[in-house]
C-alpha cells in the first residue's frame, strides 16, 4: 500500500509542476485550452493527494506498523479517535494535510471563479501550483509519510497530553486558517501578474479570507483552552513562539479584512492591501516553519529537523517574488482617492491597521530576537512575558477604543461637533462604569481598569448601533421589533456580523483583563482537615483518593469549597501516573461560577507519600468570558459570511454586461 | 497497478480540454480589452458610489450621521454617482444602469 | 506617512529591547562556567533527582542537549514542577549560578513537549 501512497504523491508533484508551467504558458500566450488543462491539473492534484491521504488514514486505522509513521505516532491500544488525529500529529502527516487542504482549496477557488474572472484565474492557477510544488516536493523527497520498516509488534504510542479532544480540532482548524490564507494571496499575486487593477480579486476571495481568519481565531482559542484545562499551569497563553506563530498571521489578516473595506468603498489603499495579504501569507508560512523546525526555544519545541532550511528558502523566494511583481505593477495600483481628513472612518481604519500591524511586528520581533541576538552578540537573549504584555497593552488598548469609534464615524470627513453628539452617550456610560469599578476596587490595576472602561464604551456603541438600526427599520415599515431586528441584520450582513464579532472581542478583552489583572493566587501545604483561603474562597482538604484505570494510576485530593460562608460543594485535583509512558500529568480542578464567569482553579502541585498535599489555587474572575467570546466570534463570522442573494445578483449583472459568464 | 490507474486518470483529466476540442474555432483566451477593462472599472466606480450613497442614507436615518454632516456629504456623493452613471452611458451606449448586454460590441472576442 | 509610522514603531521596539532589556541570555550548561548574571539555562535533566521543590529545593543536574557526556551543572529548584519533568527531559529554567550551584527562580521551569515532529531517529521518546 505504501507504494500507492508514494506514487500518488509523485503524481501530485508532477501535476503541480505541470500546472505551474502550463499555467504560466497559457497566461502569457493566451491559450484557452492550455489554461483549462492547467486548471484541471490542479483538480487532479487534489484527487491524487486525497488518494495518498486515504492510504495513510487506512494504514493508521489498520495499525499497520510497517509504516514508520504509523509506528511512531500510534499504538494498538490507542483509541480510534486519537489514531485518526495521529494523521496530523507528526511532521510528515501534517505536511500531507497542508498539501491536501491546499490543493482542495486551490481547485475549489479556481473552479468557482473560472467563468466570471477568467483572465484573473489564468494567473492564479500557477501561483497555487507553485505553492503546491513546494509542499509536494517536501512530502516526496524530504519528509515522506510512506517510509517503511520491518513492522514492530506495537507502535510507540501517543503522548498522553495529546490524547484529548482538543487534538482532534485544534490543529486542523489552524491548518484551515494557514492554508486558507493562500487563497487571497494567490488571487492578489495573480491579479498583479495579470496586470488587472479591478477589484475582482477582492470580491472573489472575501469569503475565503473570512473563513480562514475565523478558523485561525477559533483554533487559537481552542489551543488556549487546552492549555488552561489540560496543561494546567493556571494560564492560557504564554507568548510561546509557537502560539505567536498563529497569532501573527491572524493579526495581519484582521488588518487586511478592515483595510479591504476601505478599498471597496473608496478605492484607496490598494498597494497597502496587497502588501498586507503578502505579509499574512508569509507569516502563515513562517508560522508553519516555526512549529516544526526547532529553531526557536519553545515549550512546543521540536528537534532540529531538515525541514527548516527548505521552509526558510521558500519563504524567502515567496517574499522576493511577491515584492518584485508588486514593484513592477506599482504604477497600476496608484489610486486617485486621498485621505480627506484625519477624523474620518478611513482614518480610523488606517489607525486600526497601523496598531494591528505594530502589535504583529512587536510579536515578530520578540520571536526572532533570540536568533538575531545570537547572530549579532553571540548569545541568544530571550524576551520574557513583560515585553509582550507591555506591547499588548500599548497597542491593544487603543485598538479596543478604536473598535468603538470606527463604526460610528462618518466616511471622508467628520466634524468635531457631530463626533461630540454621536459619542455622548457611550462616553458617559463608559466613564460612569469606570467610576463604579474604581469604587469597587478595580484601581488596583490601571491597565485592567482602562480595559474595562474602553470595553464599556465599545459595548455601548454596539448596542446603540443595533438599537438605532432596528428603530430605523421599524420606521420603514417592519411588522414588529424582532422582525425589524432580524431584517436589519439580514439586509446588512457584513456590517452587523462585524458588530457581533466586535462584541466578541469586547468579551475577550474583559475576560483577559479580569483573569490577568484582577486574579488572586495562594499556595499552601495542607494536611487533611486544613484550610487554605484565597480571595473569598475557603478550601478545606478532606482526603486523598487513589484509583486505577486501564492505563494510569489516578491520585485525587478532595477539597470542600466555601465562599462567604456558603457551601459550594467539592472539588478534586491531583495527578495521573501513566504506566506505559512513564509520565505524570497534572489534573487540575476547576470550578466555574456560572453567574460571574469566575473560575476557582486548583492545582495539586505536590502529593507527598504521607498524604500531605501542596496546593496552588487561583481565583480568575471573568475568565469564562474568553470562551464565550469564541462562540460569539463564530456567530458574527457566520452572519458576515452568509450568502447574500442581492449581492450575488448584482455581481452577476456586472459580469454579464461584460460578457464574462458565457459558458466555458 | 492502482498507481498506474491513478496516473492514467490524472493524465486524462489534464488532457481533457484538448481531447474535447481537437480543432477549435479559436484557442485564444478571452482577455478583457481596453474598452472592457475601462467599462469594468466604471461599473465598479458606479457600484461604489451607489453603495456609499446608500450607506450615507442609512447612517442618517439611524441617527449616526447628523443632519448637518448629511447635508455636507450628500451633495458630493450624489454628484459622484451622476458622474459614474454618465461615464458608463458615454461608454458603449448601453442603458445607464448597465443591465443586460445589448448594445455592447461583440467583435473579436468569441471564446 | 505610513512608511514613517512603521519606521517609528520599529524604532520603539529596538529602543525598548536595548534599554529595558526584558530578556535574559539563554545558555547551555557548558556555557555557564564563570557567569554570575541571571540567565535562562536550557538543558537535559540528569538524575538522580532528590529533594522537594516545595521544601528545601529539588536537586538535579543539567547537561548540554545533544551531547552524550560532558559538563553537568547542579541545579536547585523551588516552585511548581511541570508535569513533564523527568530525567532525560529537555527543560528551560531561569536563575543564576551561585557557589557552583545554579539557583533557579521559583516557578520558572518550563519543560518542552516531547517531540511531535522529531525525525525518525528519535522514535524512542514518543
Amino acid at each position: 500500500m505504501s507504494e500507492l501512497g508514494r506514487a500518488a504523491l509523485l503524481v501530485t508533484l508532477g501535476l503541480s509542476v505541470y500546472a505551474l508551467v502550463a499555467g504560466v504558458a497559457a497566461a502569457r500566450l493566451g491559450r484557452r485550452r492550455l489554461a483549462l488543462s492547467a486548471q484541471n491539473a490542479l483538480l487532479a492534484a487534489f484527487v491524487s493527494t486525497a488518494v495518498a491521504s486515504a492510504v495513510l488514514l487506512a494504514a493508521l486505522l489498520r495499525h499497520d506498523f510497517s509504516f514508520t509513521y504509523v509506528a511512531r505516532t500510534t499504538s494498538e491500544a490507542l483509541p480510534t479517535a486519537y489514531t485518526i488525529s495521529a494523521f496530523w500529529g507528526g511532521q510528515e502527516g501534517s505536511l500531507l494535510l497542508w498539501l491536501l487542504v491546499l490543493t482542495g482549496f486551490g481547485a475549489a477557488a479556481v473552479r468557482l471563479n473560472r467563468s466570471w474572472a477568467r483572465d484573473l484565474v489564468v494567473w492564479v492557477v500557477p501561483v497555487f501550483a507553485a505553492v503546491a510544488v513546494f509542499f509536494a516536493f517536501l512530502v516526496v523527497a524530504v519528509a515522506s509519510p510512506f517510509a517503511t520498516q520491518p513492522a514492530p509488534a506495537d507502535g510507540v504510542g501517543m503522548t498522553p497530553s495529546l490524547q484529548n479532544p482538543y487534538m482532534l480540532a485544534h490543529p486542523p482548524l489552524l491548518y484551515l486558517g494557514y492554508v486558507g490564507l493562500t487563497v487571497p494571496f494567490a488571487f492578489a499575486l495573480g491579479a498583479l501578474l495579470s496586470g488587472r487593477t479591478d477589484e475582482r480579486w477582492l470580491v472573489a476571495t472575501r469569503r475565503w479570507t473570512l473563513v480562514a481568519w475565523t478558523a485561525l481565531g477559533v483554533g487559537q482559542l481552542l489551543g488556549a483552552h487546552w492549555a488552561y484545562v489540560e496543561v494546567g499551569w493556571g494560564g492560557y497563553y504564554a507568548w510561546d513562539p509557537v502560539e505567536n506563530a498563529a497569532l501573527m498571521p491572524w493579526l495581519a489578516a484582521t488588518a487586511f479584512l478592515h483595510s479591504v473595506m476601505i478599498q471597496e468603498k473608496r478605492g484607496m489603499l490598494r498597494i497597502w492591501n496587497v502588501l498586507l495579504v503578502f505579509l499574512a501569507f508569509s507569516l502563515s508560512l513562517f508560522g508553519t516553519f516555526l512549529t516544526r523546525s526547532g529553531v526557536v526555544n519553545s515549550i512546543h519545541a521540536f528537534t532540529q529537523s531538515s525541514i527548516g532550511p527548505w521552509f526558510l528558502a521558500f519563504i524567502a523566494v515567496t517574499v522576493a517574488v511577491s515584492v518584485a511583481v508588486l514593484l513592477r505593477r506599482l504604477p497600476l495600483l496608484r489610486s486617485r482617492a486621498r485621505l480627506e481628513s484625519p477624523l474620518s472612518r478611513e482614518a480610523a481604519f488606517l489607525y486600526n491597521n497601523l496598531l494591528l500591524l505594530a502589535l504583529c511586528l512587536a510579536i515578530l520581533w520578540g520571536v526572532v530576537y533570540p536568533l538575531l541576538s545570537e547572530a549579532v552578540r553571540g548569545e541568544a537573549v530571550v524576551l520574557g512575558r513583560s515585553y509582550y504584555d507591555f506591547f499588548l497593552r500599548a497597542f491593544g488598548l487603543p485598538l479596543l477604543l478604536l473598535m468603538g469609534i470606527g463604526p460610528l464615524i462618518a466616511w471622508r470627513r467628520a466634524s468635531l461637533a457631530s463626533l461630540a453628539t454621536t459619542f455622548r452617550w457611550p462616553t458617559a456610560f463608559a466613564l460612569a462604569t469606570g467610576a463604579v469599578l474604581l469604587a469597587l476596587g478595580a484601581g488596583s490595576s490601571l491597565p485592567g481598569l482602562v480595559a474595562y472602561t474602553f470595553s464599556a464604551f465599545v459595548a455601548a456603541t454596539i448596542v446603540l448601533e443595533f438599537a438605532r438600526g432596528t428603530a430605523a427599520r421599524k420606521a420603514l415599515g417592519a411588522t414588529s421589533w424582532p422582525g425589524a431586528f432580524f431584517s436589519l441584520i439580514a439586509r446588512n450582513r457584513r456590517r452587523y456580523g462585524g458588530y457581533v464579532v466586535h462584541a466578541a472581542i469586547v468579551l475577550l478583552a474583559v475576560g483577559i483583563a479580569g483573569s490577568s489583572a484582577f486574579d488572586s493566587v495562594g499556595e499552601a501545604t495542607l494536611r487533611p482537615g486544613e484550610t487554605l483561603e484565597v480571595g473569598r474562597y475557603a478550601l478545606t482538604y478532606r482526603s486523598l483518593d487513589e484509583r486505577q484505570t486501564a492505563n494510569a494510576t489516578e491520585l485525587r485530593a478532595l477539597l470542600s469549597v466555601r465562599r462567604g460562608g456558603r457551601d459550594l460543594g467539592t472539588l478534586e485535583a491531583g495527578k495521573n501516573a501513566y504506566t506505559v509512558e512513564q509520565q505524570v500529568s497534572n489534573e487540575v480542578g476547576i470550578r466555574s461560577d456560572r453567574l460571574t464567569g469566575e473560575d476557582l482553579f486548583v492545582i495539586a502541585e505536590q502529593i507527598d507519600p504521607d498524604g500531605t498535599v501542596t496546593f496552588r489555587v487561583f481565583v480568575k474572575p471573568l475568565v469564562n468570558l474568553i470562551w464565550l467570546a469564541g462562540l460569539v466570534f463564530v456567530l458574527g463570522s457566520l452572519i458576515a459570511l452568509w450568502p447574500d442573494a442581492r449581492e450575488q445578483r448584482r455581481l452577476a449583472e456586472r459580469a454579464s454586461s461584460l460578457g464574462l459568464t458565457t459558458s466555458r | 497497478m492502482l498507481a498506474a490507474l491513478l496516473a492514467a486518470a490524472c493524465v486524462l483529466l489534464v488532457a481533457l480540454p484538448f481531447l474535447k476540442e481537437p480543432s477549435p474555432a479559436s484557442d485564444s483566451l478571452h482577455e478583457l480589452d481596453e474598452a472592457e477593462r475601462r467599462r469594468l472599472e466604471r461599473l465598479e466606480a458606479r457600484d461604489r458610489a451607489l453603495a456609499a450613497l446608500k450607506e450615507l442614507e442609512f447612517d442618517h436615518r439611524t441617527g449616526t450621521i447628523s443632519d448637518e454632516d448629511y447635508r455636507t456629504l450628500v451633495g458630493p456623493l450624489r454628484r459622484e454617482v451622476a458622474a459614474a452613471l454618465q461615464a458608463l452611458q458615454a461608454d458603449a451606449g448601453s442603458p445607464a444602469d448597465g443591465t443586460a448586454g445589448e448594445g455592447r460590441p461583440s467583435g473579436g472576442r468569441t471564446s | 506617512m505610513i512608511a514613517l509610522s512603521v519606521a517609528a514603531v520599529l524604532a520603539v521596539f529596538l529602543l525598548y529591547t536595548s534599554i529595558a532589556g526584558g530578556g535574559n541570555a539563554s545558555v547551555s550548561p557548558s556555557e555557564l562556567r564563570g557567569r554570575s548574571d541571571p540567565v535562562q539555562l536550557a538543558g537535559l535533566v540528569v538524575g538522580p533527582v532528590t529533594g522537594d521543590a516545595h521544601g528545601g529545593g529539588l536537586r538535579f543536574r543539567l547537561r548540554d542537549i545533544g551531547e552524550k557526556s560532558g559538563v553537568t551543572v547542579p541545579v536547585r529548584y523551588t516552585g511548581s514542577v511541570p508535569d513533564l519533568f523527568k530525567v532525560g527531559r529537555h527543560i528551560v529554567v531561569d536563575g543564576r549560578l551561585r557557589n557552583g550551584v545554579f539557583v533557579a527562580e521559583p516557578g520558572s521551569m518550563i519543560t518542552k513537549c516531547p517531540s511531535k515532529y522529531s525525525p525518525a531517529q528519535k522514535a524512542g521518546t514518543g
